[in-house]
């Protein structure tokens, strides 16, 4: 019959919007592994992986924020407070190592909370609140440091971050769990369906009986704890607490929840697509340190991928 | 015949159902113009009238220029039409003035009347401002409107925009001008003062299609009369042969009965008691009553404070004084969530906004409001939901390719019907229905009415929320009239529900 054709054509078209992260992680993978010197290796790959490990955590929170349609520009401050809070904890005052971490997880938590309650109740937009509170954070950061680092931090801090396994460490056994926890949220529970109504079209959820002030404050709280986690382990990966790490991952991580195919509108966003996006920035970041090109052209290329990555939306909703 | 006399017309017009940019939807042959005739003199008023969803609106957006025809022939001055947008119909000579209001609230009176046509001073590229204050004063005073044309558009009431509007489609020459129900904010002074202009235009040679749903004004004004219904050309008639009952029968066309089923039984038990609740600081206070198995209709003209009344009931709107008793328990800060788990349902009167989420798959859709049910051992149990979702398809007959298609690929109608299923899964006790009917197909219509039968029929209580008439006349079993934001009647007796009695409680 003709609609057998439609049917496979219309498989593949859905493939290629819902699952479009993977194609692009492969292709770049193999353009990469072709016409990059070493980056065809074992070592490099994992290599990556470890990489991309921390900002997977930090897409994860942004894509269930940019699900509602808000944004977290707060997010890579966060990094910078709760790495040296952690550090405070660990080196300064000498508290236990698990107690230490709880408490950098609370700050992030204390964060998401207020971003949430001046979005949801003061109804201050995302962009302008997270902007706000971004600078705040910082300011914060810099004030308990006093402008500087807190070095060598106590081995068993480290442990939770560096402990190797078979080429990989636990900060990539982390992330995973982080993984299969938000893949739950999102696609198994009853979380992620009605923040995909939130994110489409918000009064239609509320008069569905959805939760929604509840629910918008919620995603800020997510993201900003796993940004507090994120800080926690980019401190042991460096062997450094320092007020200003992470200050340019906001940028980084919403690009590849872009790539991996979320909405900056709202509705839209997997787990999948999220870790794939991320793992296809680091391809290229890796290239270019393998090429010998200047950083600098891999920030220049995020700003043209994350604007191909909406444009390229546009086209699939056919607004263009 | 008059075809030299004709400055429109309009042959078979098709037009399918069609998306927010006026293309076709796929895989739909709804066609919500069918073969449609429309004909224009020179200088004449001609009324456009037909029911909600009648294809009026749509007939005026192709003459307007905003979407294009699927088929037919379309004269426009003898030639055949074709407008690129509605910039383009108006420089050729037709304006609109919209339903909507089309004003930039930011700006003056004079900057909207102007908008788009800004004189520009002598040898240059600068707006002459000046020139724009000038001639608006000019045009607002010679229409005999005290207007300043400095103030600012948001400081207008709305019936004084809507005179901003006539009189920015007037400051372009046009020959035709389109207005659609463009008394429904004004009051009798202003409309006496619009009908001065419309005979104006008239004298001037310059046609106006009026499009209406007041009987009273139309014999004083129109010269010729269409009827649309159902997207299908019903006949024109000369307002010299102007006749009610006529009018009615073209409109409505159909034994009411037909229609609507009615199987239900009403019983005594009350389920919902509204006292003396206020949805406003100064509107009188409201009390009503709604009975188990028994289908309430809430009639009134559109701002009467119908949706105003249903949404204070369920909890989304702050109303000031009075009791809600839903079961005989008073309600206090009730929420959406407890009101739905309860069994209280408001279907809401506009299905894009806050109906159905339109990006959504059905069964997605479907379940909204009632995730609990299919959330067993801390997942979403996929095959329940597909389960719960295939029998509520068939229930209401809802034509779908799969479960998973998404909302906005269907038809009105169809859309409807899921928003239906997602509350009658839910299991609801009370269903507020706000317009369950609007803008959706004949077909779709009947089915919806034997939805809501059968509920009543199952011991549900509903009230039915809706400006059409009919409708109201062949489900309900008691009507209630609101008007200025309170109640202004009940009708209790069956035998006395008609259009009239109806209409005479909404004139307050």
């Amino acid at each position: 019959m003709s609609n057998t054709r439609t049917e496979t054509s219309n498989v593949l078209v859905r493939f290629l919007k819902t699952k479009g992260s993977i194609v692009i992680f492969i292709v770049f993978w193999l353009c990469a592994s072709l016409f990059v010197d070493n980056f065809f290796s074992l070592d490099n790959n994992l290599l990556i992986i470890k990489q991309a490990a921390i900002p997977v955590i930090c897409c994860l929170g942004i894509t269930v924020v940019l699900m509602t349609g808000g944004i977290d520009l707060s997010l890579g401050y966060t990094i910078g407070l709760s790495s040296i809070v952690v550090g405070i904890f660990v080196k300064t005052l000498h508290m236990p190592i698990p107690l230490s971490i709880l408490l950098t997880l609370l700050v992030g938590l204390l964060v998401g909370i207020m971003n949430g309650v001046i979005i949801q109740v003061l109804k201050v937009p995302a962009f302008i609140t997270t902007l706000g509170t971004g600078y705040v954070i910082y300011g914060l950061a810099q004030i308990v440091s006093s402008g500087s680092n807190i070095n060598r931090l106590p081995a068993n801090f480290r442990v939770v971050g560096v402990t190797p396994i078979g080429g990989l460490n636990t900060t990539v056994l982390i992330a995973l769990c982080c993984c299969v926890l938000f893949y739950y949220l999102l696609h198994m529970s009853t979380y992620g369906r009605s923040l995909q109504a939130f994110g489409f079209n918000p009064n239609a959820a509320k008069m569905s009986g959805i939760d929604t002030p509840l629910l918008n404050i919620s995603v800020y709280v997510l993201c900003s704890v796993c940004a507090a986690l994120a800080g926690v382990l980019l401190t042991i990966r460096v062997n450094c607490a320092q007020p200003t790490m992470g200050n340019d991952m906001t940028f980084e991580v919403i690009t590849s929840a872009i790539l991996g195919g979320a909405s900056l509108f709202g509705g839209i966003g997997t787990v999948i697509g999220s870790v794939f996006g991320v793992l296809s920035l680091k391809i290229i970041e890796n290239c270019i340190n393998l090429l010998n090109v200047s950083y600098y052209t891999y920030q220049a290329i995020q700003s043209i991928i994350i604007m191909l990555a909406i444009i390229f939306e546009n086209v699939k909703n056919r607004k263009l | 015949m008059e075809s030299d006399n004709n400055i429109i017309t309009m042959d078979h017009i098709d037009k399918y159902i069609f998306d927010a940019y006026g293309k076709p939807l796929h895989g739909t042959n709804v066609k919500i113009l069918d073969d449609v005739h429309f004909d224009m003199r020179k200088a004449e008023v001609h009324i456009l009238i037909g029911e909600n969803g009648a294809g009026k609106s749509t007939l005026m957006k192709i003459i307007g220029g905003l979407i294009p025809y699927d088929s037919g022939t379309f004269t426009y001055m003898s030639k055949p039409a074709f407008f690129k947008g509605p910039k383009d119909s108006l420089s050729q000579g037709i304006g609109f003035v919209h339903q909507e209001l089309n004003l930039c609230q930011n700006l003056s009176v004079a900057q909207n009347i102007f908008l788009g046509s800004e004189p520009l001073k002598k040898n240059s590229r600068f707006i002459d401002k000046d020139m724009i204050y000038e001639k608006s004063a000019a045009l607002l005073a010679s229409l005999g409107f005290e207007i300043d044309p400095h103030e600012l558009t948001s400081n207008l009431s709305t019936a004084q925009q809507q005179i901003v509007e006539i009189v920015k489609v007037l400051s372009y020459n046009c020959k035709v001008i389109i207005m659609d129900e463009p008394t429904a904010s004004l009051t009798q002074k202003e409309i006496d003062k619009l009908f001065g202009i419309i005979r104006t235009l008239k004298e001037k040679g310059i046609s106006v299609i009026y499009i209406s749903h007041r009987f009273e004004e139309l014999k004083e004004i129109g010269d010729r009369l269409t009827v649309l219904r159902d997207g299908k050309y019903i006949g024109t008639i000369d307002m010299v042969d102007f006749d009610y009952d006529t009018i009615i029968h073209m409109m409505v066309g159909r034994k009411l009965g037909a229609m609507f089923t009615t199987n239900h039984k009403t019983t005594t038990d009350e389920v919902l008691r509204v006292e003396n609740l206020k949805i406003a600081q100064r509107t009188a206070p409201i009390s009503l009553h709604v009975n188990k198995g028994e289908i309430v209709g809430l009639s009134g003209l559109v701002g009467a404070g119908r949706t105003e009344l249903a949404k204070s009931i369920f909890g989304v709107r702050q109303y000031y004084g009075g009791k809600i008793l839903y079961n005989g328990k008073e309600l206090i800060h009730q929420v959406p969530k407890k009101l739905i788990q309860d069994g209280l349902i408001y279907l809401s009167e506009d299905r894009k906004v806050e109906g159905c989420v339109l990006p959504m798959q059905i069964d997605q859709n479907m379940t909204l409001a009632a995730l609990h049910q299919i959330f067993k051992n801390g997942y979403i149990d996929k095959g329940k939901e597909r389960n719960i979702c295939n029998q509520s398809v068939g229930e209401l007959g809802i034509v779908s390719q799969s479960l998973q298609q998404k909302c906005n690929t269907l038809s009105g109608g169809n859309q409807q019907k899921v928003v239906f299923a997602k509350w009658l899964i839910t299991e609801p006790k009370l269903m507020i229905l706000d317009e369950p009917t609007r803008g959706i197909d004949v077909k779709a219509k009947a089915d919806i009415y034997k939805i809501i039968d059968d509920m009543a029929s199952k011991g549900v209580a509903i009230l039915f929320i809706s400006s059409e008439l009919p409708e109201i006349i062949g489900m309900c079993d008691r009507i209630y009239v609101m008007a200025g934001g309170t109640i202004a009647g009940e009708i209790i007796d069956k035998k006395s529900f008609t259009q009239e009695k109806i209409l005479s409680y909404t004139v307050t």
